[in-house]
């Protein structure tokens, strides 16, 4: 069937309003368009502090008023154009700032200063992931971005947890083990092994009647759910074949890391063409009781991953196609409450590195009490008096232009509707 | 249609009777702006017009403005009902004419009284005139030029509607016509496969094949009774409590300072009548076991309310837990209530007792006037309040958000209200929960009844705090009536006692039996009103929350047997739609039609039970190890099921159908026709060629797809052809080998157990067959 009948099909049975994204990925898969390379970059990958970081343990420092307990101002520490918290003593494993800035630094872009609005976790995930504070349906970035580029890609949206919306545009993969992707990859063969289950011949006529099949249904009078689910069934099991390809990218042995499981199974299907983005997820950042102990262990746990990935990515040779976004739901309080911990707060970071993104640069600054200075949407600078309060849907619309998705019509779906005064100019330049 | 014409007939009449009565009222109020109105009030055109915008009205005024924005405040109950705008609420606001035709008047009231040269309503709404909530509407937002062109509309002397697009000729039919509905047979399939994970019996096909779908009612009933149904209901309600998912040793829930002695008592468990070298590994099972049993109480005491048709208010007033052998030696009641039980042995075995008021380790006995644990259902166990932890600075207030979703519907961080600055407020107010309005908002409902919660610690043991309970939050209580003090001691009962005669109680209770048996939840109002489809997606919200309500009411007059609210949903359109008459090409009429049907991914758990239920065994890999895979929860970190399939899940479905027909089909073929399953017609000596064995193989592909998909297609139609042509294919395909191995595989043959000869390779052809159909939709969803 032509690329032209399937469409004339599709619009006929009204596919194309109740299932744009499964009308295309059903497309793609029917018309073989996964090349045998997959999807070629660039990759995404999201990494959240899930509970609520310590961004004065990172990436903006505070030495004053009591805000940290663990150094003083004149142990903060300067790498590049990036000041950091000096945590290298106060850690028993993972990764340091300094060495991990000392490493990256040259790369990474950091954003201080950015307003939640709100300081409770459901929302605060939900708008920094979406860049939508008061809606249920948004996508969230990786979602938006693995549908635009491949949502016909098997694993376009892989997620480990954190807010993982997808505004219905593509599916959510989950994968938690490595050993289960080798079992999926050979999913025709008994128990993922050499053995097929079925002839070849028998495989392949297995195959074209469920296409003919979903190519009769096309003209029937089904429900609007009916339909939307025949699709995404079918590109499901359709695309699922593209899964051999991850078979040579699976490590041989399990990382203990929970970080690093996640990037083995995340790269092993980024270096196949079967993932366009991922979320990466560690928990326990929630420090209302004992904050600098448990900021002192996670902090470090979170660089080590993103280092691992890093350094694996490099490995398979995908590293200058790999975006990372380092973020997570929320900051913590400016003071410490009667539990040596920490509370909510709403003023966060977020830092990135990849292709494109030009490194050892900071915008957006807070101020001695952990408040936000406004900047300047077109320079970027500090600007008390002019300038506007970031907030998730400046950095969403940036994000958006970034991967050349702004004008797709899945983000048209979902307007970030940022003021033309407020669109932050060259944030990545 | 009927309902269409007399609701436009009514709008006729009301708007005629608006008219007449508000044209002098406008004179008053507007002077001689309203005068021009007055001339042609009572010619059929002006009926017409009015009659015209009585409808815009209601789509594009109330819809996306006044029910949206102005009603939070202007309503009998809020900020501003000592205002001279006073709006109507109402539960079915497409259909409350009298409601419509209030607030109609009310927004042309302030539409057209001018200050200033112009409209109140116009200046008020961008917080002009001091108006009380200051600026609801941006000027450049869609809301305001919706109110900008209603006022030119009122303002109009000749009162035409302005069309801005803002009509639309899309004119809405009854809401479910040209829907097809499941016939009661297919729909008795979809009832006992996803409640009690079996096929239909003969004796229920019959009894629907004549009473139809009256006959289901009772079917239901009786499908309400069996096991199977319990364990499905226990499941779906752990989708919404998520009770099971406890980090910890489940006896953890018992408190070190009140169950110190007897929560461990499988520890000192005598196993002496066991060999030394089993002990060890016997104790650990013990261990695991009393730890499942543990956990698995909250649910039973739902599956024991429902069960036994006690009222489901129970959820939260039962004065009673459900124990085990197992866990009533962990509480140490066991020998209190051990002559209860039918078999002591049973760690599964569940029925009600009470805890005595807990003893702590000092010896300091709870305050209880009865001497009991004051036991209020989910609101007081340790699981719940284990799941939902609190810390020193959540003070309760997780608690308090679950409690409202899940006993009154009410979701209080889904739509979190944005602050202008929440740093700056929280430097600026010594306690903002209490002092800044951007945070009392919330607060001021949700720290009472965190307060409720006071006499239990952060991990859900009961515990009260040193120093009392915290004097910065809003007092102990419930929806504006503080805890009485002599009520503390029992203040989750005294809580629970308000929550069931809340009208959100029956509802929240409705749309959880929706969530089980639809598997998503009930739909939100729309967002979006720039939408185009805002009016259809509005009005598919409103039609779903009409049946909501229809159930809950059903619900209540039951005294709350759950029972009823299955029953109830089970027989509306929102369940049985099955299709439609003709293709709905429409934009407006695909919104509206975009929920209907049930049309779920069935289950890891219910997929076991379907290929129980067909192929007389389970396949056992959806509970172990794809069961996260494939879109299931663990209760702790997944705690959402996957909706739709993605790649992984297509791959697992592969496997599935693979492996099931590998495992079924040769085995099938090498029982005695009488003991089949699956192909009880037919032997694998007849391939396609003559008529007499073309029929006998189409006949078995109907009964395959009965037996599998739940439809009993025509031996011509051409979904059975297609099957046919498979079957027949792959035979030719194989024909057309040098040669073939004339057995089925080592795999699918029997293994060591035995061999199935194939010397036609029929039986790898109908393993084909089978493999396709376990991937058709029909039977991946519901």
């Amino acid at each position: 069937m032509s690329r032209r009948t399937f469409l004339k099909r599709c619009s006929l049975a009204g596919l194309g309003f109740a299932a744009p994204i499964y009308w295309q990925s059903v497309l793609r898969a029917t018309e073989k368009t996964i090349e045998a390379a997959g999807y070629p970059g660039p990759y995404y990958a999201v990494f959240n502090a899930s509970g609520g970081w310590d961004t004065t343990y990172l990436m903006d420092p505070k030495g004053v008023d009591g805000i940290n307990r663990l150094y003083q101002q004149s142990d903060i520490l300067t790498v590049g154009n990036h000041r950091i918290a000096p945590i290298a003593k106060h850690i028993a494993s993972g990764m340091s700032n300094e060495d991990f800035f000392a490493k990256y630094g040259s790369e990474l872009r950091v954003l201080n200063g950015l307003d939640l609005s709100v300081n409770n976790h459901t929302p605060c995930a939900r708008y920094m992931a979406t860049g939508k504070l008061d809606s249920l349906a948004y996508p969230t970035f990786p979602a938006l971005v693995a549908a635009c580029h491949g949502a016909e890609a098997p694993l376009a949206f892989l997620t480990f947890g954190n807010y993982s919306a997808t505004g219905n545009l593509v599916p959510m993969s989950r994968v938690p083990y490595l050993q289960s992707l080798k079992l999926l990859a050979r999913a025709d063969s008994v128990e993922g092994g050499d053995n097929p289950y079925q002839d070849a011949f028998v495989s392949d006529r297995i195959e074209r009647a469920l296409e003919q099949q979903f190519e009769a249904r096309v003209s029937d009078t089904r429900l609007p759910r009916v339909e939307r689910s025949q699709s995404m069934l079918y590109a499901a099991q359709a695309n699922s074949k593209a899964l051999e390809r991850v078979v040579p990218f699976i490590p041989k042995e399990l990382a203990k890391e929970r970080l690093s499981q996640q990037n083995d199974i995340a790269l092993a299907a980024f270096k196949a063409g079967v993932c366009i983005s991922a979320n990466l997820s560690i928990g326990q950042f929630d420090s209302h009781n004992n904050n600098d102990i448990d900021q002192m262990k996670l902090i470090p746990e979170l660089l080590a991953g993103i280092d691992d990935l890093l350094r694996k990515a490099e490995q398979l040779q995908i590293r200058d196609k790999l975006v990372v976004v380092i973020q997570s739901e929320m900051g913590r309080t400016p003071n410490y409450n009667d539990g040596n911990g920490k509370d909510h707060w709403s003023i966060n970071s977020i830092m990135f590195l990849g292709p494109g993104i030009t490194g050892n640069r900071v915008i957006g600054a807070t101020d001695e009490k952990q408040q936000l200075i406004p900047v300047s949407a077109a320079t970027l600078a500090i600007d008390n008096d002019g300038g506007i309060r970031m907030r998730p849907e400046h950095i969403h619309h940036a994000l958006r232009e970034f991967a050349n998705v702004q004008d797709h019509a899945f983000s048209q779906q979902f307007p970030l509707e940022v003021p033309a005064n407020e669109k932050l100019e060259n944030v990545w330049s | 249609m009927c309902d269409r014409i007399q609701r436009h007939e009514l709008l006729a009449l009301l708007n005629l009777n608006f008219i007449l009565l508000s044209s002098a009222f406008f004179v008053a109020a507007v002077g001689k702006t309203a005068v021009g109105q007055t001339n042609s009030s009572s010619s059929s055109a002006t009926i017409a017009r009015h009659f015209g915008n009585a409808d815009l009205f209601e789509a594009e005024v109330w819809a996306k403005v006044g029910e949206r924005t102005c009603l939070r405040c202007h309503n009998r109950q809020s900020e501003a009902k000592e205002s001279k705008f006073v709006l109507e609420k109402s539960d079915d606001s497409l259909n409350d004419l009298a409601m419509l035709a209030h607030n109609h008047a009310a927004f042309r009231t302030m539409a057209t009284i001018v200050t200033s040269d112009q409209s109140v309503l116009l200046q008020k709404v961008v917080g002009g005139l001091d108006h009380g909530g200051g600026q609801v509407l941006q000027p450049d937002s869609t809301g305001f030029k919706i109110l900008e062109r209603f006022v030119l509309r009122t303002m109009s002397p000749t009162g035409e509607p302005i069309h801005e697009g803002e009509t639309d000729a899309y004119r809405p039919a009854a809401f479910f016509d040209g829907v097809t509905m499941l016939p009661p047979s297919r729909l008795l399939r979809r009832v006992t496969l996803s409640l009690a994970g079996r096929l239909p019996s003969t004796e229920e096909l019959k009894a629907v094949e004549q009473g139809g779908l009256f006959a289901i009612d009772s079917i239901l009933d009786s499908i309400m009774r069996e096991d199977a149904f319990y364990t499905r209901l226990k499941e779906g309600f752990n989708d919404i409590f998520l009770t099971v998912g406890i980090e910890d040793n489940a006896e953890t829930l018992l408190s070190y300072d009140h169950f110190e002695k007897t929560r461990l008592w499988y520890q000192t468990h005598d196993f002496s009548h066991l060999p030394e070298a089993e002990r060890e590994q016997a104790g650990w099972k013990l261990a695991e076991v009393y730890r499942d049993a543990l956990l698995r109480e909250p649910l039973e005491l739902i599956a024991y309310i429902v069960r036994n048709e006690r009222p489901f208010s129970e959820l939260a007033t039962a004065d009673y837990i459900m124990v085990s052998p197992y866990t009533a030696r962990g509480y140490g009641i066991y020998d209190e209530v051990k002559d209860q039980f039918k078999n002591s042995d049973d760690p599964f075995e569940y029925i009600p007792a009470r805890l005595h008021a807990l003893k702590g380790r000092d010896g300091k006995v709870q305050e209880s006037s009865t001497g009991w644990y004051p036991h209020a259902g989910f609101l007081s166990t340790f699981h719940y309040l284990r799941r939902y932890p609190s810390t020193e600075t959540n003070r309760n207030r997780l608690r308090a958000r679950m409690f409202y979703q899940h006993f009154l519907g009410i979701d209080i961080m889904q739509l979190a209200p944005r602050s202008t600055d929440a740093s700056a407020v929280a430097a600026k107010f010594a306690i903002p929960t209490m002092q800044a309005a951007d945070c009392v908002v919330c607060h001021t409902t949700i720290d009472p009844v965190a307060g409720v919660f006071q006499d239990f610690n952060f991990q859900g043991e009961l515990g009260p705090r040193d120093d009392g309970w915290y004097k910065d939050m809003f007092p102990s209580g419930f929806e504006g009536e503080d805890l009485p003090e002599g009520e503390r001691w029992r203040a989750t009962q005294w809580l629970a006692e308000r929550t069931v005669k809340d009208v959100r109680f029956p509802l929240a209770m409705v749309e959880h039996v929706y969530f089980i048996l639809l598997g998503r939840k009930v739909l939100q109002p729309p967002e979006d009103i720039d939408d185009p489809t805002f009016g259809s997606k509005r009005r598919a919200y409103l039609e779903q929350r009409k049946m909501i309500k229809t159930v809950a009411a059903r619900l209540t007059a039951s005294s709350f047997n759950l029972k009823e609210a299955f029953k109830a949903i089970v027989a509306t359109e929102f369940y049985r739609a099955d299709g439609v008459a003709s293709a709905t090409e429409h934009p407006q009429r695909q919104a509206e039609l975009d929920d209907i049907g049930v049309v779920r991914l069935i289950t890891p758990e219910q997929m076991e039970r379907k290929l129980n239920a067909i192929f007389g065994k389970r396949w056992g890999r959806f509970q172990e190890e794809y069961k996260i895979l494939y879109g299931g929860i663990d209760s702790i970190t997944v705690t959402e099921r996957n909706a739709e399939p993605s790649g992984a899940m297509g791959a697992i479905q592969r496997i599935m159908a693979n492996d099931v027909a590998c495992l079924n089909v040769g085995p099938d073929f090498h029982r005695p026709a009488g003991e089949r399953k699956l192909f009880s017609g037919i032997e694998s000596s007849v391939v396609p060629g003559d008529e007499q064995s073309n029929q006998n193989i189409r006949e078995t592909i109907v009964r395959l797809q009965e037996k599998l998909l739940g439809y009993k297609l025509p031996l011509d139609h051409p979904e059975v052809d297609r099957v046919f042509q498979l079957f027949s294919g792959i035979i030719r395909d194989a024909k057309a080998l040098p040669n073939f191995e004339p057995r089925e595989t080592y795999f699918c043959g029997g293994r060591e157990d035995f061999h199935v000869e194939d010397p036609h390779y029929t039986v790898r052809a109908w393993r084909g067959v089978v493999t396709y159909i376990l991937r058709q939709h029909e039977f991946l969803y519901e």
